[in-house]
């Protein structure tokens, strides 16, 4: 059976939310940084062994300030990636502050929470600020695609379960 | 006409699409997108895919701006109705949504990189803090045994030595002199860092202190056969009140500099009174010199503490001096700034807020110690120091500044000696008895020979190491007049160069 799921990568701008799609969609990456404006929506099909699932994947613009991205995005989703960048503090200070707004505005909507741009840290980094990446659900890098595949595949079990 | 204008401004940016609920398209004026009646609209394009789900109820109104579909940037609007189709319009802005994605992007990358920036700042000055303490504290566990091993030097110094061995003593202390330089001048600079630096303030002749720092430099520069000059601002009082030793200090430091990196012409000093209210006076020092330059790239890393701009050793050193005098500066409340052209020379230009005495009674010259008494002549007499090692030459620079009375020239070989002597007149001669290329037992009869026999009764005073080398007793029959063994006193070579200048 085929199923549609929408998925919409949410976090400030220039965290790498492109960049994962890209990555994940067409396995390319570049360095330089175009500002991503409104909406891309992109589509991607998953193979599960009991589904197969077409990923509607909204790549949305950056915002600093999750309240004010456009509900009209937000609307009828399934699944959320909350992309921040771990090497830019003011990309994860608000985490939990936005996890919040997401949970009561989109009770049942299952989030995966990913530090993005790995590649550029190192595993003393990581260490350093654990309590503020506790609640991370993995790091990513679109740059090697490290776990790239993995948070969509993660998120899709989630979402059809 | 008008309606040409409007078609081509107006309309076709507009496409409006009837779709049935399960998103199959009945009717669409192209005006955008081409769409098949009967296409499913999902296909055209995912953006409709998720959509239409939300087009169940009747009478909604869902309105999605900025949305990328193909090549083109609209806004849509999908409405239902109570038993009609529902109605997609999409608006074609592409152009104004263009515009804001320039803006958008100047301005996200203008506060990324600000991020960046603030974020290596933090590093920087954490590691720049982390440095800092470390340097502080490690430098004085240095002192410690470095004093250790200068003074059981110093003993071993003191015991029966072989002329051969003296030498090789002379060059560990003059290692541990150049360590202990290096020690203090890092303690100086972290000490200014880190705010535990205090100058003091007494009242000194200035003119006595330029006079010293004229012996030592211009002795200095003419080992390397440049002119040093000292230009002296008439204006400037006598007596200043201020941190002598600091300013010295900072004198030293760039004066060195100067010289180190000049291989001809000329090192000038220039002291200018900038202005003098009340019992404060504002002077200016510009050290300037005719040597290898800096690139325009890196004046300013010539202030900044263990960079050296010239990594060469031809110039070695541990790039703090200059660190140190911009601190220092700083510290005095003055300002200091550097041009310099390549290959034509620096010049290094600070102004220092000083005081001076309004009333000063002439100094009661607190002249206690005997060494100080024992030159008055009016004429300098003129020295030539034969003499390789630094620390040997410095002892004595120091304990002939000290007094006023001479001229130094100095040489490190024989070689260079016999140029001297043959260029010049002095009334007395200072030789180590090790040269590098010659023994002073065989040079001294070569200055007494010379043509005309110029040098026949001029007085040579040997420095030795140890009194049991060879031929110890024939120094006279070499020539020379007498042998002062080191390590000696100031007093101790004062008057032995008191006995030849009766
Ligand atoms: N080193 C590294 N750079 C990355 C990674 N992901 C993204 N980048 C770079 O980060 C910059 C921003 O990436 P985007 O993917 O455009 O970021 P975005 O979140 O889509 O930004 P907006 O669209 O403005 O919200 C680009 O220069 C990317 O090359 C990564 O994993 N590692
Ligand atoms: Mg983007």
């Amino acid at each position: 059976m085929t199923i549609s799921k929408k998925i919409v990568l949410l976090g400030h701008f220039g965290v790498g939310k492109t960049s994962l799609v890209r990555r994940f969609v067409e396995n390319t990456f570049s360095d330089n940084y175009k500002v991503t404006i409104g909406v891309h929506i992109l589509k991607k099909e998953m193979d599960l062994p009991e589904n197969q699932v077409n990923l509607i994947i909204w790549d949305i613009e950056g915002n600093e300030d999750i309240t004010a991205t456009r509900s009209s995005y937000l609307m009828g989703s399934h699944g959320f990636i909350y992309v921040f960048d771990t090497t830019r503090k003011s990309t994860f200070e608000n985490l939990k502050r936005d996890l919040d707004h997401l949970k009561n505005n989109y009770n049942n909507v299952p989030i995966i929470v990913v530090g993005n741009k790995n590649d550029l840290i190192t595993s003393a980094y990581l260490k350093e600020n654990s309590s503020l990446f506790e609640q991370v659900d993995y790091f990513t890098s679109a740059r090697t695609g490290k776990n790239v595949e993995l948070i969509f595949e993660d998120l899709t079990k989630k979402m059809i379960s | 006409m008008l309606e040409f204008y409007k078609k081509q401004h107006l309309y076709p940016k507009v496409q409006f699409i009837v779709i049935a609920k399960n998103g199959e398209v009945t009717a669409s004026d192209d005006n955008l997108f081409p769409l098949e009646p009967g296409s499913d609209i999902a296909e055209f394009h995912p953006f409709f895919e998720s959509v239409i789900p939300l087009l169940a109820d009747k009478n909604t109104q869902l309105s999605y701006y900025c949305i990328h579909i193909k090549d083109k940037i609209c806004d849509v609007d999908c409405k239902t109705f109570e038993g009609k189709d529902p109605l997609i319009v999409i608006h074609d802005l592409t152009e104004h949504y263009e515009s804001l994605q320039l803006v958008t992007q100047m301005r996200n990358e203008t506060v990324i990189e600000s991020e960046i920036l603030s974020l290596q700042n933090t590093y920087l000055q954490e590691k720049e803090a982390f440095k800092r303490t470390f340097i502080a504290n490690f430098s004085h566990e240095l002192r410690n045994p470095l004093t250790g091993i200068f003074s059981f030097t110093e003993m071993l110094e003191k015991t029966h030595l072989s002329d051969e061995q003296y030498d090789l003593v002379e060059v560990v202390k003059s290692l541990c002199q150049d360590l202990n330089i290096m020690i203090e001048d890092i303690l100086d600079l972290s000490k200014i860092e880190v705010g535990k630096f205090f100058t003091k303030d007494e009242v000194f002749d200035f003119d006595e202190m330029l006079d010293t720092v004229n012996f030592i430099y211009s002795t200095k520069a003419r080992q390397k056969n440049l002119n040093f000059q000292i230009h002296r601002d008439e204006k400037i009082p006598q007596y200043i009140e201020g941190d002598q030793s600091r300013i010295k200090q900072l004198l030293a430091n760039t004066i060195e500099n100067a010289i180190k990196f000049t291989d001809e012409g000329q090192v000038d000093l220039y002291l200018k009174l900038n202005n003098k209210r009340a019992n404060k006076v504002n002077i200016q020092f510009e050290i300037t010199d005719t040597g290898i330059g800096i690139a325009k790239k890196d004046l300013n890393d010539i202030f900044t503490s263990f960079t050296q701009v010239h990594k060469d050793n031809k110039y070695p050193g541990s790039g703090l001096g200059l660190a140190i005098v911009k601190n220092l500066v700083t510290l005095m409340e003055g300002n200091i700034s550097a041009e310099s052209e390549l290959g034509k020379g620096t010049s290094i230009r600070f102004n220092l807020k000083l005081k001076f005495p309004l009333h000063h009674r002439e100094k009661q010259k607190k002249k206690t110690q005997e060494s100080d008494i024992l030159f008055n002549n009016p004429d300098k007499y003129s020295i030539l120091l034969i003499e390789d090692n630094k620390i040997s030459q410095i002892i004595v620079l120091k304990i002939l500044a000290s007094q006023g009375a001479f001229f130094l020239d100095i040489a490190e070989n024989g070689a260079q000696a016999m140029e001297r002597v043959e260029e010049n007149d002095y009334d007395l001669i200072l030789m180590d008895l090790r040269l590098p290329d010659i023994s002073g037992y065989e040079l001294a009869p070569l200055i007494r020979d010379l043509p005309e026999k110029k040098y026949a009764k001029t007085p040579i005073v040997a420095l030795s190491g140890s009194m049991m080398g060879d031929g110890k007793n024939d120094y006279k029959k070499a020539g020379i007049n007498d042998i002062l063994q080191k390590p000696f006193q100031e007093l101790q070579l004062l008057k032995q160069l008191k006995k030849f200048f009766k």
